[in-house]
């Protein structure tokens, strides 16, 4: 599996670090809305937005978008908006 | 041998490749230890990068390269490592040369100093991309990755910046100084079947 880092390019899985659902957004702490951010995800099939971090390359934080059911990475981009 | 009150070791500059030798018996991989340069990381602050750019065309009259790319000569080199983030080298043995920069470049990025940080060696021959090939996941070929290409990767699960400086090709890498020794033994494995020899 490889990931189009949007600055180093291509490069392989291996490099980089996954770090969860993209979609969601944390809460404010200590009210019920942060029980069900800890606990209650969805399983998704098919097309995901997860958030994916080049540990070995650029130490950029990406969002990329996959297929979980193929592994079909349909794109990635930078996860903040400055560093695009 | 005594100094003031005691009696303290003369300490001896030990550059990070010291133990480079040669391996094997051809001259597949031409290697040598770049000593002595200045090193350091740049990293622009928030919202300065077309500034941080305009100063260091003035001050260096190098065009501060956007991507994974690098911008200058081996006198003086910004290497694009990530976004925002460039590895400046210098070998114009300038006094002082980190703390100019970190004064030039003052409130437009933060300079740390990282030139005991990294070991940097200088490859080329006619079998380098077979070699760095067996540890480098990315095409180093010309097309893929042409001079003024710089990438940030792993080699044998040790993180290092390589940067091609020409066709030849040469490439330049650069190792953190704690890895130089696993590095080489990487390195010397992998060439020993071509040959490596000093220059
Ligand atoms: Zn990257």
């Amino acid at each position: 599996m490889r990931i189009p880092c949007p600055f180093c390019g291509p490069r392989d899985i291996t490099e980089f670090a996954y770090h969860g659902d993209a979609t969601l957004t944390r809460p404010a702490p200590g009210d019920a809305a942060m029980h069900d951010y800890v606990y209650l995800r969805d399983n998704p099939t098919g097309v995901h937005r997860e958030h994916w971090y080049h540990s070995a390359g650029c130490h950029a934080w990406l969002t990329v978008t996959r297929n979980v059911s193929t592994h079909e990475i349909v794109g990635a981009e930078m996860a903040h908006k400055e560093a695009s | 041998m005594r100094k003031e009150y005691g009696c303290v070791l003369d300490l001896t500059q030990i550059s990070a490749f010291a133990g480079l030798r040669p391996v094997g018996s051809g001259r597949g991989l031409i290697v040598r230890e770049r000593i002595g340069l200045a090193l350091a990381t740049v990293m622009v602050r928030k919202g300065r990068t077309a500034a941080l750019a305009a100063a260091v065309k003035e001050q260096f009259d190098i065009a501060l390269p956007a991507g994974p790319h690098g911008s200058g000569s081996d006198s003086t080199s910004f290497l694009g490592t990530g976004p925002g983030r460039w590895l400046v080298t210098h070998d114009a043995r300038t006094p002082g040369f980190v703390d100019s920069l970190s004064r030039k470049l003052e409130g437009l990025a933060s300079v740390v100093d990282q030139s005991d940080a990294y070991g940097v060696l200088r490859l080329s021959g006619p079998s380098i991309l077979e070699v760095l090939a067996k540890g480098v996941a990315i095409d180093l070929s010309a097309p893929a990755f042409p001079a003024g290409s710089v990438a940030a990767t792993v080699v044998a699960h040790i993180g290092v910046t390589l940067w091609k400086v020409d066709e030849t090709p040469t490439i330049h890498v650069a190792v953190a100084r704690s890895y130089a020794g696993s590095f080489l033994h990487w390195l010397e494995t992998s060439a020993a079947i071509y040959g490596m020899i000093m220059e």
